[in-house]
């Protein structure tokens, strides 16, 4: 009678077996809901292989070359590390997947990455570069670490919150309107918080996210440590990278759970759609504006809980205990879309792949700096796709997402106007 | 080896290098295991890497390919979907036409049809039909599943209860012959609008498809016209989140589903037939005790709570479920004639109705295949017969008392007699008898899963008289190509000699399982292969 | 030994006729095409008869041309090259009447006379075509694909399965009829499909090129107790498209289609001539009619709403349009053609196609029915040109599968005793049908003088015809020249 003992352990592939052997190629993971189906366009959700065609870059395609290595069919060369690499790990595919079959493909695809980089392989040259500036200023500019804190000049803060603002390096360095509407919006709705300043160190997203796990263990454990120190029982971020991060990854990277890591992750839009509806926060300005929300998939299908697993896997591939299945449907959905929904002026409509369906910007898994023509390619269809519904400005929750979206609108001189949701929010309060 | 470096090149220009590669990698990445018959014997001993993988985009591009495969004797095999084990290459150094790129779809609104390229599946042709009044019928299959190979292979769906199999419905379009050449089918062959299916003569759509096709060992159809379903313009609303999301029935009364418990099964046939001859309903089906439990289930372990148990056990003979939806095609009052005639009927049997959700979450645009390998791990319909309601019936009762033997390595589904439903008003049944089983290696007695599939259920299929068709594929040809037709086994040889005679297009299909069952020791071949049909 | 010979020891010796009388017989038919003679013809008495009887030809390779029907009207029948004239009018049993099943199991010889008076007893019926002549075989009808009176049904073919002889002699049967020990088995024939391959397909639009049928399955449909008949008259065809389209579309109706008041008076007219012209002067230029029928449960209230949901249609789209219960000033309203319309045309009257001028050269094919009126245009342009009266121009569009195509055919008149009318009528078909075929036209079963044309064009097509034709029958005995072969 067939039983294995395996865990929820990304560092060794072999825990993710079961899953490759058992993917039949519905792809689900390629194709939007099918409920959802919009028709001829827009029907796919995984930019990797829309991109790239070949099955060697779907999820399918990687899990077999994954166990094509773990039986020794193959070895790492170029075309597979490139493969493995040309992928945002955005989570479409593990949803899609979650609605039929329960594979673990986006932990497989995880494990996939850290074997390479174990073995030696990985990550991309421009991975290693950016692994260097965090090690030495930790973030991913390379900006001086004294620096990540120049944003909050002015800016009131209160050590003894029990809300620690978790900024990130690209509101800290790059895009510092985000941290300043974030900080009017607390100050608005009176919640006193701190911010970690120059002890906060990169989340770790870059690291982990291209299989540095070594790496993106010591800062998360830094960051860990320094949250704990700070006596802050609530972790606050306006970042979807970070947000998943340290609510996910965190406690992936140490064999732990979400529940066990003695603080308590939130996004800002969770935040201010509490406030909504406890009244603490009001919208007075109108903005009179079309607008439309890209679905962060750090903030949307990938933000559920981490719980781990360890057990039996029996006769029909039964877990004991049950294995707990992360399927996207409690993602951070509806908050966002209502915050903007009441802003008085706004005429909010939706874009054709949304929510655990969402095309994802382009910028995630280390594509934006390894690939960057591929990120701009992802990010110019979900372009095409606000120009579909008619939104004059397109918001999201995510400084990357931002980030990759407006290089695509600076390369294509299209005239969307992309903001963050938290200055959008910042000007509905002013 | 792969294939010839000259033959890489006149392909690569052709498609453009981007198109194709002979990266091993990327081969790696089509490997098998896919579909209906993964981790069977043949999937796991025949099938291996492609050589080259290359992405067409056109007929012309197609006609090309082929011309140099046919050139340099390179085994090729097309694959839309890859739905099904038969398209994963069984050749050394094979060509692998991977036709996703092919993916136009174009409506033709007026005279009700779609004209599609082999990588348009079926949720996006639902939703194009749907937006304009009409719809196609999702098959078991799934609803990712190529349009244009499901409707030249079987494509069976509850919604065929009204309009019949996707067969009928196959139009004009153009065939690359297996040496390259083009035939334009239907109207195409004298225009180039392909809005019917005959041509001038003989009808070779007759070659073309059947039950159940040739799975790529004739040459690529590369487009295909193929008809759309009258439907009313109350629209259908997704709604929920990732799993479970369903398409919202109108508030108006113009879909309907029911769930009537019959109080046996013998009432749930004749019940069937009934509904039939009334001429009412747009589906009429009998859904396997097994996967009103998935549909109950969170995941696999929750299914196997519910299963594990007396209720689920004596649920196979005790409860009888008869699913019907009913459709206002005209109007709302459409739809409250039928409920009347539907509830005259099953009245007359002491049939209750049960509850059931207005949503469609597993037809009309969604059909979840992939759902049936999610309680063991493996699995494929050994039986599709497609003959009257009363012969479907018999056949799946007859394969239940069997399968025990097989049992395990099968999963124990308590002799559940399968899935079946009615098709064209009542003139046609459908039966699909369901195999489950753990594909892991560690079992004994494993090869009995293929026993059964391969030998056991198709000699009983002879033996009784059914018409399962569907193991022209799934079988020796050796065993039901003599037995059926009879012979039709010859045709497929000639046909081939034909078309193919250097048999470069996806061999060694449909010859595929006498190959595999030759290197087994545990069939017994007097007693199947070498046995004389003609003597019953 | 000589053939005759041969085959009389496979039929018997009165089944095997030579007679100079008989062969001038089945030298001809009813149509424009100039006579052919056989060798021999042979009647054959048993299904058993036929395979024989093939491969005896193929021993020889003699000609068969198989004949089922008692009439016949575009020449496809007409031994051209010799050879065997295989009579099937023998063959005329009802094997199975399978009512819980919708099917019925008949062979060749089995004509629409014949089959109609039988299922009437059982409130059933095999949809027809429109009022075929009663001595026309019911299977010879449907492999030559006549399109069925009734486009409500998108499985609107009624042949299923059969038991075919291959023209290399070889016994088949086709779809689920295919299983071992048919026809005492589960399975029934009701599959047309496989196996493996759609053979069924093959014999279809062959003219007898692909073999001979034994026997074969149909499907059977209730016949109706209780019927409502409209007529939607109009004076412009171009009026008529979009109740055409629209009206099948909601599922409704049984019989539905569209007449030209020439066809339409030839149908009505009782008695002879003074009924046809009275009507054809009456009568609107076009008529689409369509019954609405009760199927065995609450007859009343599916009437009720199909009609309900016809004058919605019209509310909505044509609101012009009448819907008239009555065909003003013809006899009883012209409400008869119901009853009509689900029998063959009575055997004693003069077929109605015959009736203006003795003999009809029906021009027929598929097209969109919104492209109809422009080739009605054409066909009204043209037909002058060769002295032909467009009063006497016959039109009939009959939808098929809701709408979604429609077959349309133009009905010549001419009298078949006039070897010059003859002439000119097959000059006028066959010039009209290049015209048509160049507009688009499809024409899925050309006969006579447009296969040339059909096969010239259809070249892919063609080439592959040639080379399945030469796999089923090696040496080019059944029925050839008559296709592309």
């Amino acid at each position: 009678m067939p039983e294995e003992y395996v865990k929820f352990d990304l560092t060794d592939m072999k825990n993710f077996e079961y899953d490759m052997k058992r993917c039949v190629r519905c792809k689900g993971c390629k194709w939007v809901d099918h409920i959802y189906m919009p028709g001829a366009t827009y029907s796919t959700r995984c930019p990797s292989e829309k991109r790239y065609l070949f099955d060697s870059f779907s999820a399918w395609g990687r899990l077999r070359l994954a166990l094509s290595l773990l039986n020794g069919r193959i070895e790492f060369n170029d075309r597979f590390v490139e493969a493995i690499y040309k992928c945002q790990l955005c989570g479409a595919c593990d949803a899609g997947c979650k609605r039929n079959l329960d594979l673990e493909i986006g932990s497989a695809l995880e494990s996939l990455r850290i074997k390479c980089v174990a073995d030696g392989f990985g990550p991309m040259p421009e991975h290693k570069a950016i692994a260097e500036k965090i090690e030495k200023e930790h973030n991913v500019f390379g900006g001086p670490a004294d620096n990540r804190d120049k944003w909050a000049k002015g800016i009131q803060t209160d050590d003894k919150a029990e809300f620690v603002y978790f900024v990130g390096c690209y509101g800290s360095y790059k895009m510092q309107g985000i941290p300043k509407a974030t900080a009017n919006i607390l100050k608005a709705t009176g919640q006193s918080f701190k911010i970690m300043g120059s002890d906060e160190y990169c989340c770790g997203y870059p690291l982990y996210s291209t299989g540095q796990i070594e790496k993106a263990k010591k800062v998360a454990q830094h960051n860990i440590d320094t949250i704990a120190k700070s006596g802050a029982k609530t972790v606050i971020t306006a970042c979807a990278e970070c947000y998943k991060t340290l609510k996910v990854d965190y406690p992936k990277m140490f064999n732990k759970s979400t529940s066990d890591m003695g603080y308590q992750v939130i996004h800002l839009v969770e935040f201010v759609a509490d406030q909504m509806e406890k009244g603490t926060i009001k919208f007075k300005n109108n903005i009179d504006m079309r607008v439309t929300y890209h679905d962060a998939c750090n903030l949307a299908r990938m933000s559920e809980p981490w719980v781990y697993w360890e057990g039996k896997r029996k006769l029909y591939g039964i877990t004991e205990p049950t294995a707990p299945r992360r399927k996207g449907t409690h993602g951070v959905y509806h908050q966002p879309r209502n915050i903007l929904k009441a802003i008085p002026g706004i005429d909010y409509v939706d874009m054709i792949r949304i929510r655990e369906n969402a095309w994802c910007c382009g910028a995630g898994g280390g594509v934006a700096e390894a690939f960057p023509e591929f990120a701009q390619w992802s990010a110019e269809e979900r372009l095409e796709e606000v120009d579909e519904v008619g939104a004059a400005a397109l918001i999201t929750a995510c400084p990357r997402c931002k980030d990759n979206f407006s290089k695509a609108i600076n390369a294509s001189g299209d005239n969307i106007k992309v903001m963050d949701i938290a200055e959008m929010i910042n000007e509905a309060i002013k | 080896m792969g294939i010839p470096q000259e033959a890489y090149k006149a392909m690569e220009d052709i498609v453009g290098s981007q198109y194709i590669t002979d990266d091993q990698v990327i081969a790696q990445a089509y490997v098998g295991r896919l579909g209906h018959g993964k981790d069977t014997g043949i999937d796991l001993d025949m099938n291996v890497p492609p050589a080259v993988i290359v992405l067409p985009r056109t007929t012309k591009e197609v006609q090309g390919i082929l011309k140099i495969a046919h050139r340099y004797k390179i085994n090729y095999v097309p694959a839309s979907s890859f739905w099904i084990s038969h398209c994963a290459p069984k050749r050394p150094d094979s060509l692998l036409l991977d036709l996703k790129r092919m993916n136009d779809l174009e409506i033709d609104e007026e005279n009700m049809c779609a004209i599609c390229g082999p990588g348009v599946i079926f949720s996006q042709l639902q939703e194009e039909a749907i937006k304009r009044g009409m719809y196609t019928t999702t098959p078991g299959g799934g609803s990712q599943v190529s349009v244009v190979a499901n409707h030249i292979n079987w494509g069976l769906s509850p919604l065929n209860y009204r309009n019949g199999v996707p067969g009928r419905r196959v139009l004009g379009g153009e065939w690359v012959l297996p040496d390259g050449e083009l035939l334009r089918i239907g109207s195409m062959s004298t225009t180039d609008d392909p809005f019917w299916g005959e041509g001038p003569g003989p009808d070779l759509r007759g070659l073309l498809r059947g039950w159940i096709g040739w799975f790529g060992a004739m040459g690529v159809v590369t487009k295909l016209a193929v008809k759309l379903l009258p439907f009313h313009d109350e629209g259908l609303k997704p709604v929920g989140i990732s799993p479970h999301t369903t398409l919202q029935f109108p508030e108006k009364k113009r879909i309907r589903w029911y769930n009537f418990v019959m109080p046996t099964r013998e009432s749930l046939v004749e019940c069937m037939y009934d509904i039939g001859k009334a001429e009412i309903a747009a589906a009429l089906t009998k859904v396997p005790q097994q996967w009103r439990y998935i549909a109950k289930a969170g995941c696999r372990e929750d299914f196997w709570e519910g299963w594990n148990t007396d209720e689920a056990r004596n649920s196979i003979n005790n409860i009888h479920i008869c699913r019907v939806m009913l459709v206002g095609y005209a109007s709302e009052e459409q739809l409250e004639y039928e409920e009347r005639v539907l509830m005259d009927i099953m009245d007359s049997y002491g049939a209750k109705l049960g509850r059931t959700r207005q949503s469609d979450n597993s037809w009309i645009k969604n059909a979840d295949s992939a759902t049936m390998w999610m309680m063991t791990g493996a699995y494929t319909s050994v039986q599709v017969t497609v003959d009257t309601v009363d012969c479907g019936v018999k056949g799946g009762e007859g394969l239940a008392r069997e399968k025990p033997a097989f049992t395990p390595p099968l999963m124990d589904d308590y002799g559940e007699p399968g899935w079946f439903q009615v098709s064209e008003i009542g003139h046609m049944g459908y039966i699909e008898f369901l195999q489950y089983w753990d594909p892991n290696p560690d079992q004994e007695n494993l090869y009995k899963k293929d026993e059964w599939n391969y030998i056991k259920v198709p000699t009983l299929d002879a033996e009784w008289g059914m018409f399962n068709a569907f193991n022209i594929y799934a079988s020796p040809m050796n065993l039901t190509g003599k037995a059926y037709g009879p012979e039709c086994r010859k045709w497929f040889e000639k046909v081939k000699a034909e078309f193919d005679p250097d048999k470069l297009s996806n061999d060694p299909i449909p010859w595929d399982v006498d190959e595999y069952v030759d290197k087994v020791d545990w069939v017994n071949k007097e007693d199947y292969i070498n046995r004389d049909w003609s003597k019953g | 030994m000589d053939l005759k010979n041969e085959l009389q020891k496979i039929v018997g010796a009165g089944n095997v006729l030579d007679s100079p009388e008989i062969l001038e017989e089945y030298s001809t038919d009813n149509g424009i095409y100039p006579p052919g003679m056989p060798t021999v013809v042979v009647k054959a008495g048993k299904s058993e008869d036929v395979a024989k009887v093939i491969n005896l030809a193929n021993k020889n390779s003699t000609p068969v041309i198989p004949v089922s029907s008692g009439v016949h009207f575009q020449g496809c029948t007409i031994p051209y090259q010799g050879g065997i004239v295989l009579d099937l009018s023998n063959l005329n049993k009802i094997l199975e009447i399978d009512p819980p099943n919708r099917r019925v199991r008949i062979e060749p010889g089995v004509t629409w006379g014949q089959i109609t008076d039988e299922l009437a007893k059982e409130n059933i019926r095999v949809i027809s075509p429109l009022l075929p002549h009663a001595d026309r075989s019911v299977i010879t009808d449907y492999l030559e694909r006549e399109a069925p009176v009734v486009p409500k049904y998108e499985f609107a073919e009624p042949l299923m399965t059969y038991e075919i002889v291959w023209p290399n002699g070889e016994v088949f049967r086709t779809g689920s009829a295919s299983v071992p020990g048919y026809p005492d088995s589960p399975a029934k024939g009701t599959n047309p499909a496989g196996p493996g391959l759609d053979f069924y397909r093959l014999p279809q639009g062959a003219q007898g090129t692909m073999g001979v049928i034994n026997w074969a399955n149909l499907k059977l449909e209730y016949l109706p107790k209780i019927n409502k008949i409209f007529f939607m008259p109009f004076e412009d065809i171009n009026a008529a498209i979009e109740p055409i389209y629209k009206i099948p579309r909601v599922h409704i109706g049984q019989e539905f289609f569209l007449l030209n008041h020439v066809d339409l008076a030839l149908i009505l007219a009782k008695q002879w001539p003074d009924d046809y012209d009275r009507l054809s002067d009456i009568l609107p230029s076009w008529t689409l009619i369509l019954t609405i029928s009760g199927p065995p449960r609450r007859p009343e209230e599916r009437i009720e709403y199909e009609k309900e949901a016809l004058f919605d249609l019209k509310k909505q789209y044509f609101q012009d349009m009448p819907i008239l219960e009555a065909l003003p000033g013809v006899p009883g309203g012209g409400r008869e053609l119901i009853h009509m319309l689900r029998k063959p045309w009575p055997k004693e009257e003069v077929y109605w196609k015959n009736r203006l001028s003795g003999a009809c050269q029906s021009l027929f094919f598929i097209a969109r029915p919104e492209d109809a009126p422009s080739f009605y245009e054409k066909v009204v342009d043209e037909a002058p040109k060769y002295g032909y009266p467009l009063e006497d121009l016959g039109v009939y569009l009959q939808p098929i599968e809701q709408s979604r195509v429609c077959h349309l055919e133009f009905n010549m008149f001419y009298d078949p005793d006039d070897p010059i009318e003859r002439e000119k009528i097959r000059i006028m078909n066959r010039e009209l049908a290049q015209d048509l075929l160049d507009m688009g036209a499809i024409f899925t079963r050309p006969y006579g003088d447009l296969a040339d044309m059909v096969y010239e064009k259809a070249t892919s097509y063609t080439t592959a015809l040639k080379r399945v034709k030469k796999m089923f029958d090696p040496n080019n005995i059944m029925n050839p020249g008559r296709l592309c072969f």
